[in-house]
């Protein structure tokens, strides 16, 4: 069957590549994005929900999940954030690792939630203009999870590399607040060049995580 | 006077971000011996004291936890937070 899916957000750029993935209209790359922080819009990568009394005893993807609330866990392209004694969710970041979700624990988000990404120089500057989330807390290591408002709107978001005022963040948080979420967050860039990026922005700042 | 919450989950964190759900009375009543005033007590009554009280909180705009803390409500401030702040046990 074919499923026309549609991101929450359209970010205010001319895509210069872009392609069709099970019914998303993917921008892999918008004209002039080259230097300066990037805004990502990755809402059509697959999420999940886990919830159970014995968390511990699933390994989705592989995976393990981690041990502590706030704790994150980023392989092969999944990313599993431990939300809660009994929840944890899982990104899909990479589309080239198989589904494994077919336990009813699991519960798909994928199109009820929004989600980006902001990569580059000066992230966390802009940032710091939206929210009181201690992205900088020098006792957490990458990656990892923080709850909270971000522009008065409650989310999910994940450090998934910090160097100074660099780095690059994944906040998701409800569909319906998409257009004045990347609204607000563009608007607060605007100062240190923001501008809409493609997939393969994402791709180049997760392979620099990588090393 | 601004409110800093510690969640067991997040931390401490602004008070704005959560939402009261009132004082800890206890478990529920046993079903066989409650009467009506009994749980008319239970539902509707508060104890409302000058003092340190034990109450819900609701991290509704962070992590969705439900848990308890003690709070002294004649400064506002959380008291005794290494006691009993804790997120109930999942059955």
């Amino acid at each position: 069957m074919n499923c026309e899916r549609r991101s929450p957000v359209t970010l205010p750029g001319r895509p210069a590549r872009s392609e069709k993935r099970d019914g998303w209209n993917v921008v892999l790359e918008y004209e002039g994005e080259s230097g300066g922080p990037l805004l990502i819009d990755l809402s059509h990568g697959r999420k999940w929900d886990l919830q159970d009394v014995d968390i511990a005893r699933f390994k989705p993807f592989g995976m393990s999940i981690p041990d502590d609330p706030g704790q994150s866990r980023l392989e092969n392209g999944i990313l599993i954030n431990r939300m809660g004694r009994t929840q944890a969710s899982i990104w899909r970041l990479s589309e080239q690792v198989p589904d494994d979700t077919a336990d009813p624990a699991f519960t798909e988000t994928t199109e009820g939630q929004l989600l980006l990404a902001l990569a580059g120089p000066n992230i966390f500057s802009i940032t710091e203009k939206l929210t009181s989330l201690e992205f900088d807390d020098s006792s957490k290591v990458t990656p990892f999870l923080l709850f909270g408002p971000f522009s008065h709107v409650p989310c999910q978001t994940v450090v998934l590399s910090r160097s100074k005022r660099d780095g690059v963040l994944l906040l998701a948080c409800s569909r319906g607040y998409g257009r004045d979420m990347t609204h607000a967050i563009l608007e607060a860039g605007r100062e240190f060049r923001l501008k809409p990026g493609g997939e393969n922005g994402f791709a180049a700042a997760m392979k620099e995580i990588a090393g | 006077m601004a409110l800093l919450i510690n969640c067991p989950v997040c931390g401490k964190r602004n008070g704005y971000e959560f939402r009261y759900g009132g004082e800890d009375k206890g478990p529920r009543p046993d079903d066989e011996s409650l009467s009506q005033a009994s749980w008319c007590d239970y539902v509707h009554n508060n104890n409302c004291v000058a003092g340190i009280q034990k109450e819900w909180w609701f991290h509704k705009d962070g992590c969705g936890a439900w848990f308890t803390i003690y709070r002294d409500t004649r400064t506002n401030l959380e008291a005794d937070t290494s006691a009993d702040t804790s997120i109930p046990e999942v059955k």
